[in-house]
């Protein structure tokens, strides 16, 4: 999807901001979001890694933004229980209330009333999958990537759809993403590293002598 | 006012008043506390991957190994917590300088990095590294030479990227563990030199 | 050089970082290694401590296993036998930060 997640290339983001002295200790909530996520696993309301991701994407733009790393996985884990019927959203923002919440607080969560069933678990602990097919296409070959972006998950960001790149590394077959996260089956593809001079991406304003190398999947790629 | 008492709350007062009595006495500051806590985030998690980076210093044979297939080579040090289905090592050398990234979410290298820091994980970072890498490695207090190529590693997939920094000119004459302790996480990450 | 804790006193932790449930956990370690970095006690000798606190509950203790608990008791217990804190102005100091007004920042 389009999400604000994406955002490679995007502009005005300002300085990297590296505090002195980061807060040195988690909030207690931080470690509650990790036990959260083991939760949510053994309530079979989180089935895989590509699920998650884009149960995070979901999220509420504004909040992606300003919410910060365990407050994205927060949202994302909340859309998850709320779509696999393990709680619902009046018992979730009643208790908050009761707790204290601020009702002017911007919630990150943004479950949808019709969700994907995740209906298989993953049988190998690595996303590797060994497949019959050759590859399409050789290291060293140019390669097309596809124009156009999806509604649903992909690892294919927008700065580098509709560009021209080499192959440089070939890495054999892996769990397609854009499939797995909905549920559609591991569908694996070969995966490739794909390199990208900076002019291409990003013309003349470019800096000099850049490249970038981005891991992409058979399917987001097109012969020349 | 009643007052509920929880056993966490009895020991963060304890604590508390052991840190205050000390200060007192001149024992401890509370900066020295604060030091002791980044330290130990910024060095423990990465030191798997500093101990890498200083055996392949040391090491040309392993060097070598390590450049052709990572995953295998890392799994000689048999490090605990964190899987990784494949780690690719990238060589920073007169000619490259590599820095890593994930413009979609967060994805880093953990078995051999521990916790990503907070910048890596924030929308600045991602969506300027790819853009002006050199620009934004200056803020970092980095200069990269105009005749280099600066390659910005995407992890888009399940495949981590791993700095290795070009070495410094005393390799020789130290050893792999005085090495290991002058790799910081940001030279693996690519956004610092050693 | 940092030296490891290992085995059953390895600190809790994720994704190889320190996970603190509450900021006094954290206090209590940066103190403990602060103050064996400023040469008051060895880093092996705290350890000492620290398994025998754990193996003082494993013998005794009730509740559950806690260990940032027994890491404040083997921090408590060696600055006494140091001469560094006594019982008395500790308990006087626990007792004036219990009766602070609430809303004290940590």
């Amino acid at each position: 999807m389009d999400g604000i997640h994406d955002l490679g290339g995007k502009q005005g983001f300002g300085r990297v901001r590296r505090e002195q002295n980061e807060p040195v200790f988690h909030g207690r909530w931080e470690a509650k979001v990790f036990a959260l996520l083991r939760a949510a696993r053994t309530a079979g309301a989180l089935k895989n890694t590509d699920q998650f991701r884009h149960a995070i994407e979901r999220i509420d733009p504004i909040a992606y933004l300003s919410h910060g790393y365990y407050g994205r996985w927060l949202g994302g884990l909340e859309n998850l229980l709320v779509e696999a019927g393990v709680l619902n959203r009046q018992q979730i923002d009643s208790k908050a209330l009761e707790l204290g919440a601020d009702t002017d607080w911007r919630v990150a969560a943004r479950p949808v009333a019709q969700p994907d069933v995740v209906g298989y678990e993953s049988e190998e602990p690595s996303a590797i999958r060994p497949l019959p097919t050759e590859p399409l296409f050789q290291v060293g070959e140019p390669v097309h990537t596809r124009g156009t972006g999806t509604a649903g998950h992909t690892r294919l960001p927008a700065y580098i759809r509709g560009r021209e790149g080499t192959i440089s590394a070939w890495h054999g077959g892996w769990v397609l993403p854009d499939s797995n996260a909905h549920g559609r089956g591991e569908n694996p593809e070969h995966l490739y590293t794909v390199a990208f001079s900076g002019a291409e991406l990003w013309g003349e304003q470019s800096e000099p002598g850049v490249v970038v190398r981005i891991d992409l999947f058979e399917s987001y790629l097109l012969k020349m | 006012m009643s007052e509920h008492e929880h056993p966490t709350s009895q020991q963060s007062i304890r604590a508390e008043a052991i840190e205050s009595l000390l200060i007192d006495k001149g024992l401890l500051t509370e900066d020295a506390v604060d030091e002791v806590i980044v330290q130990y985030n910024e060095r423990v998690g990465p030191m798997n991957g500093a101990k890498v980076v200083a055996r392949a210093w040391k090491d040309p044979a392993f060097k070598t190994r390590l450049l052709a297939d990572g995953t295998s080579a890392i799994a000689e040090f048999e490090f605990s917590g964190g899987e990784v289905d494949k780690l690719v090592v990238v060589e920073n050398t007169s000619d490259v300088h590599n820095v890593v990234v994930c413009t979609l979410c967060s994805c880093y290298p953990w078995a051999v990095l521990g916790l990503p820091p907070k910048w890596y994980k924030d929308p600045a970072y991602r969506s300027r590294i790819v853009r002006e890498p050199r620009r934004v490695l200056e803020e970092f207090g980095v200069q990269i030479a105009a005749g280099k190529e600066l390659c910005v590693w995407d992890s888009s997939a399940e495949i981590r990227y791993l700095v290795l920094p070009e070495p410094p000119s005393d390799i020789d004459s130290a050893s792999e563990e005085e090495l290991a302790a002058r790799v910081s996480r940001d030279a693996m990450i690519g956004v610092a030199l050693i | 050089m940092i030296s490891e804790l290992s085995g059953i006193e390895q600190p809790p932790m994720a994704n190889g970082e320190l996970v603190f449930e509450a900021p006094w956990q954290g206090r209590v370690f940066g103190m403990a290694r602060a103050l064996s970095e400023a040469g008051l006690y060895s880093w092996d000798e705290f350890r000492e401590y620290l398994i025998e606190a754990i193996a003082g509950w494993e013998r005794e203790g009730e509740g559950d296993y806690a260990y940032y608990d027994h890491f404040l008791a083997a921090l408590e217990s060696l600055l006494a036998d140091k001469g560094v804190l006594s019982p008395g102005p500790l308990e006087i100091r626990c007792s004036e930060f219990r009766h602070r007004p609430h809303g004290h920042d940590h």
